[in-house]
């Protein structure tokens, strides 16, 4: 238990808002802070199995709560907080076959969406956005420019972006720069 | 250079996103080996011109170490496989 109460400020909070570049008629591409509700890693014990089932099981299960890393490896996001025993739960939950680290206070989620969100990722990161190969409900990890992220495709024209909380605020810079030519309306506040 | 590398977790994907550990083919000597195998073990790499394993990291993907089959004159990739399915020890 902690000796004292810690104040919780969004990583976001002071970063660059309203509109960038020109104003477009469909809207141009909207950046958001989204709530920093709970990002769980979960990471399996090698002789764990198929824990697909499990993992669902300890999200709050929304659609996209479940994000797949690498071989054995998720983030399980959502909008709404945990507490210190919902969170002991998750945990006797996968006991023996996974461990989970809160990774809440570590890692920020923004969304990216309007039609010109593809052609924006696509100047940063190599992985070939095109629905084709990056279908709704696929998430993989990669840089953009140089920041480590993980991006997931949650509908045709909308994306989640999770990355690092100290590498936040540089990637929101760097979104507004990126999407300029389609106009940026930036909402910090959640 | 090798500029994209097949992750077989991940797909293709920029050396950028690497780091690079170097020979694939060496194993660790005993601990009673003595000092000269230790020694070559530490220090001692070969500079081969053609194909080469090396132990390559996803460090911005998968975060997996993967064995790159690549040949260094021409930069061609052959194989990038899980380290752990190749029973390589890292
Ligand atoms: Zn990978």
């Amino acid at each position: 238990m902690a000796d004292f109460s810690l104040l919780h400020r969004a990583a976001l909070a002071g970063a660059k808002s309203g509109s960038f570049g020109p104003t477009q008629a469909d809207g141009g591409i909207t950046l958001e802070a989204l709530p920093e509700g709970h990002v769980l890693q979960v990471l399996a014990s090698p002789d764990a199995g198929d824990l697909a089932a499990s993992i669902a099981s300890v999200s709050d299960g929304s659609v996209y709560a479940v994000r797949a890393v690498g071989p054995g490896q998720w983030f399980v996001v959502g909008d709404a907080g945990l507490s210190a025993s919902e969170f002991a739960k998750t945990q006797a939950a996968l006991s023996g076959r996974a461990s989970i680290a809160d990774q809440t206070h570590g890692r920020i989620r923004i969304g990216i969406s309007g039609a010109g969100g593809e052609a924006v990722l696509a100047k940063g990161t190599a992985v070939d956005m095109h629905p084709d190969q990056f279908p709704v409900g696929r998430s993989t990890m990669t840089l953009i420019g140089h920041i480590t992220a993980m991006i997931t495709r949650t509908a045709a024209d909308r994306f989640e972006i999770l990355v690092l909380r100290g590498f936040a605020e540089s990637l929101w810079d760097e979104l507004i720069e990126m999407g300029l030519e389609f106009g940026v309306d930036a909402r910090t506040a959640p | 250079m090798a500029s994209l590398i097949a992750c077989p977790h991940c797909g293709p994907r920029p050396k950028e996103e690497f780091t690079v550990r170097g020979d694939a083919g060496i194993n660790r000597p005993a601990p009673d080996a003595g000092k000269d195998a230790w020694y070559a073990y530490v220090y001692l790499r070969d500079n081969p011109r053609g194909r080469h394993k090396e132990h390559w990291h996803h460090t911005s993907g998968c975060r997996r170490w993967l064995v790159v089959e690549r040949d260094t004159m021409t930069h061609a990739v052959y194989s990038a496989v899980d380290a752990a399915v190749t029973g390589e020890t890292v």
